[in-house]
């Protein structure tokens, strides 16, 4: 019942997002820009093969009348025809999905792997020289811009080491249909980088929560008596303290998983990794309407599919979200 | 990105130790294969969808012309060894013998009747740039396997540099094939070039082998890659890791670098311009007022104020300073020496006294102010030319506020009519077409004007360049075109600012490459060492 409850107000709450988005949307890229002057080449095209060109895409059409082609298409589910490319819209953030997802999954495991090791070790040791070291250098990670992360990533590990592909995903493999660079030798050492880059400061991020929840969490009365009760460390971390640190960590790990799929913007374009983010901002500079409507599209679905996820993970963990549903 | 001192030998070591482990793989596989970072995006694999050089460019791998237009932009046989005229209006070319397309079918002149077929019948726009080049065509017929007869309407002496755009596809007997049928790659993209298909992922790479059937002989490489990489950083780093073998427009601050990291810098002048261009139609021009920021009437009607305002630019420093020496002062649309450009027509050095008399002379001796608008990161050296220009303009009184936004802004903007004055780029086949896009009066027939936002009309000019560009190609053609730039430039329509460069750069796999002033990147431009082979 709960469950149930909460995926039919998340799909209301689904549709609404997506109904404003697009909006926002279409009429944000509509003010920009002609799309038509990417479309021919401007350094040579007549009007007349501007004209006709503007005619073709629909670009004569007033707003509302291109809009309600645009929601035509979405129901068709082809989301329109690309501009630049001239194949589906959303076929082509399809093709991009496994770049961008295996990408972010890789980052958030490492993210969270580490982020919530390194956490616990400083918050069980509050005041030692580890926590301090890991205090101060979380706060460098979180605030170095993602940019200058990645290029100093590419100056270490690729151009000065050799040790890695500065870029490009390598080899892939197929998979369920799609292409994945994990399953190759290959597209592992491609991929170090560019998860490096999205991880770190997700790994700083959490090891901050993580710190601060078990500090708290072993001041509580509940731990000092499971201390008293002569219950190992062990027992009382992985038994009382990580679950009552995870819901804050879950809440975040599900935000950041969320952003690295639609929003990996610059770390993929510095890494040239092929991924949704890249497509995004490239099709916003070449105002291609169509792709970026379906990106969008899709980055709004992520986005409520990963916090309805993140809510019932919240019904596992936590008892009392059970009761009061 | 600059590297300490004390890490190079490390870097260096690390190479020498990669290059010791390289060597032991059986050279002649390793050697072969051709790895090139581009920027351009292969955005469609049908050959006659899109006039941009980022379709040619990859596409030219695997499809070719009839007519090879050459690094001196010169006109070379390529599927066509021949043509001729046989009368006002009608040009005979004879095809190369023994040629096949990759699916084995030979070619013949059914072909070439085909490729045009298709795109003055079944492509509708945006495919539109093929269709000026075949505008003039009226009929294409084969009276024999290996001769095609083309029928114009009217004279039209630039046949063959239409041609050298065109693609030639194989015929089908089930009739043309779609666009989306090319995209889906179903079946492949079937030319005669010297590559044969193997993948292509949008955005991202383009993968060709070597064709060994090619009439051309054997072609250098054996397997091609091509990855899309737009960001300029990025195919620097890809290069200098020894990611790839090429990489295509290299900014030219990343030059020094490249070099030291054992990469060699292949650069040409480029077939196009940079320029000023302003509003001489309307009585007001949108962003001109005068010290007091009161709108005054449209100054750039007056030869005299378009007269200073070049002669106060300092291309210099544009080309010494903001590219780093990667470019060419510029004095009209092409790089001297190339078809169609006059020798007469050479930079000046800024002469700003004089600049600031005329200028008082026209009626302004206190200058005025004006938004000058440009795109932001298009050109190599746009912003920084408009700050130049600026700095250069202050000292004749004119204040310039520059106003640089994205490309595709700046397009709708400049369409509609926003600027008064601002800094464009444009290219073109030959210097002819450029000019006349750039200054030729706008006409029904959509051959003219198509860059001339700035609405100059000069009949005079116009009437010498339709002369011009009726003479059949060859040095009288180029003479006249030449005099009628000269001609049209003393009136200053446009102010003529700079030929960038093309800037390649390329590892130790390659020997050379040919660069082409059209910024093509292509594998057969680059030649193997011969230790790699």
């Amino acid at each position: 019942m709960a469950l149930l409850s909460v995926i039919t107000g998340r799909l209301s709450q689904a549709f609404l997002l997506i109904f404003v988005m697009s909006l926002v949307g279409f009429i944000g890229i509509h003010s920009v820009g002609n799309p038509v002057y990417n479309v021919v080449n401007i350094e040579t095209a007549t009007p007349e093969e501007i004209r006709r060109a503007t005619i073709l895409l629909g670009l004569d059409q007033p707003v509302w009348r291109q809009y309600l082609v645009f929601v035509q298409n979405v129901a068709t589910g082809t989301f329109g025809t690309s501009y630049i490319y001239h194949q589906p819209a959303f076929g082509l953030v399809l093709d991009k999905l496994s770049a961008t997802f295996e990408l972010a999954l890789f980052a958030m495991l490492v993210a969270t792997v580490l982020g919530l090791g390194l956490g616990v070790l400083a918050g069980t040791r509050p005041g030692s020289p580890l926590d301090r070291v890991i205090v101060t250098s979380s706060v460098y990670a979180l605030s170095v811009p993602s940019f200058w992360l990645s290029m100093m990533l590419i100056l270490v590990g690729a151009v000065m080491t050799g040790w890695f592909p500065p870029g490009g995903r390598g080899l892939t493999a197929n998979l369920l249909g799609f292409d994945w660079s994990f399953l190759t030798s290959d597209g592992l050492r491609h991929l170090v980088l560019p998860v490096l880059a999205l991880a770190i400061p997700n790994i700083a991020l959490i090891a901050r929560l993580a710190r601060a929840g078990t500090v708290e969490v072993e001041r509580m009365e509940f731990t000092r008596f499971c201390v008293a009760k002569g219950l190992s460390r062990r027992r009382i971390l992985f038994h009382h303290t990580l679950p009552n640190i995870s819901l804050p960590i879950v809440t975040i790990v599900g935000l950041q998983f969320g952003g690295m799929l639609a929003f990996a913007v610059v770390v993929e374009s510095i890494f040239a990794w092929p991924g949704v983010g890249k497509l995004l901002i490239d099709s916003i500079q070449l105002l291609d309407r169509p792709v970026v409507m379906a990106t969008l599209t899709f980055t709004a679905i992520a986005f409520v599919a990963l916090n309805t996820l993140v809510d019932l993970v919240y019904v596992v963990l936590d008892p009392r979200v059970r009761i009061s549903t | 990105m600059k590297i300490g001192k004390h890490v190079r030998p490390i870097a260096f070591g690390a190479g020498a130790i990669l290059m010791g482990l390289f060597s032991v793989a059986p050279a002649d596989v390793v050697a072969q294969e051709l790895r090139i970072a581009t920027s351009y995006k292969l955005m469609t694999l049908d050959p006659h969808f899109a006039n941009l050089n980022e379709t040619n460019s990859l596409l030219s791998q695997i499809y070719e012309r009839l007519v090879y237009q050459d690094e001196k932009l010169e006109m070379k046989p390529s599927l066509a060894t021949s043509w001729r005229r046989l009368s006002e209006t009608r040009w005979e070319f004879k095809l190369r013998e023994n040629v096949k397309f990759h699916n084995g079918a030979a070619f013949t002149s059914a072909d070439v009747v085909h490729s045009i077929d298709r795109i003055q019948n079944l492509l509708k726009p945006p495919s539109g740039g093929y269709q000026s080049y075949v505008k003039g065509i009226k009929s294409v017929s084969a009276p024999d396997a290996l001769t095609v007869t083309f029928e114009t309407n009217g004279s039209l002496p630039s046949l063959p540099l239409f041609l050298s755009s065109i693609f030639i596809v194989s015929k089908q007997a089930s009739g043309f094939l779609t666009t989306e049928q090319l995209n889906g790659g179903t079946p492949p993209p079937n030319g005669t070039g010297p590559y044969t298909f193997k993948n292509w992922r949008s955005g991202e790479s383009f993968e060709v082998v070597r064709n060994d059937d090619y009439w051309g002989g054997r072609p250098s490489w054996s397997d091609v890659t091509f990855r899309i990489i737009e960001n300029p950083a990025a195919r620097v780093a890809a290069l200098s890791t020894g990611d790839v073998d090429i990489a295509d427009f290299i900014p030219a601050r990343d030059v020094p670098s490249l070099k030291q990291r054992g990469a060699t810098v292949a650069n040409i002048s480029a077939a196009r311009l940079n320029f000023v261009q302003f509003d001489v139609a309307n009585d007001q021009a949108p962003g001109v007022t005068d010290k007091a920021g009161k709108s005054i009437p449209n100054p750039f009607r007056d030869v005299k104020v378009r007269r200073a305002l070049a002669m106060a630019v300092d291309r210099n420093v544009i080309v010494d300073k903001i590219l780093s020496g990667f470019g060419t002062a510029a004095a009209q649309v092409f790089p001297n020496g190339l078809p169609g450009t006059s020798a007469n027509l050479v930079t000046e050095p800024p002469r700003y006294p004089e600049a600031k008399a005329l200028l008082a002379e026209a009626g302004y001796p206190n200058g005025f102010n004006v938004v000058l608008a440009g795109p932001a990161g298009r050109y190599p050296g746009d912003l920084e030319s408009l700050q130049a220009i600026a700095q250069s303009w202050a000292r004749i009184g004119v204040g310039v506020q520059p106003l640089a936004v994205p490309f595709s802004v700046f397009n709708t903007k400049r369409a509609a009519g926003e600027y008064g004055i601002w800094y464009g780029g444009g290219s073109g086949e030959s210097a002819d077409i450029l000019v006349s896009a750039l200054l030729g009066t706008a006409n029904s027939q959509g051959d003219r004007g198509s860059l001339n936002y700035g609405k100059y009309s000069n009949p005079a000019f116009d009437e010498m360049l339709g002369k011009a560009q009726g003479i059949e190609v060859g040095p009288e053609r180029y003479g006249a075109i030449a005099t009628a730039t000269e001609f049209v430039l003393r009136d200053q329509p446009i102010i003529p600012l700079y030929h960038f460069d093309h800037v390649f750069g390329y590892g130790k796999k390659v020997a050379t490459y040919t660069m082409h002033p059209r910024g093509w990147t292509t594998a057969m431009q680059a030649a193997p060492s011969t230790e790699a082979k």
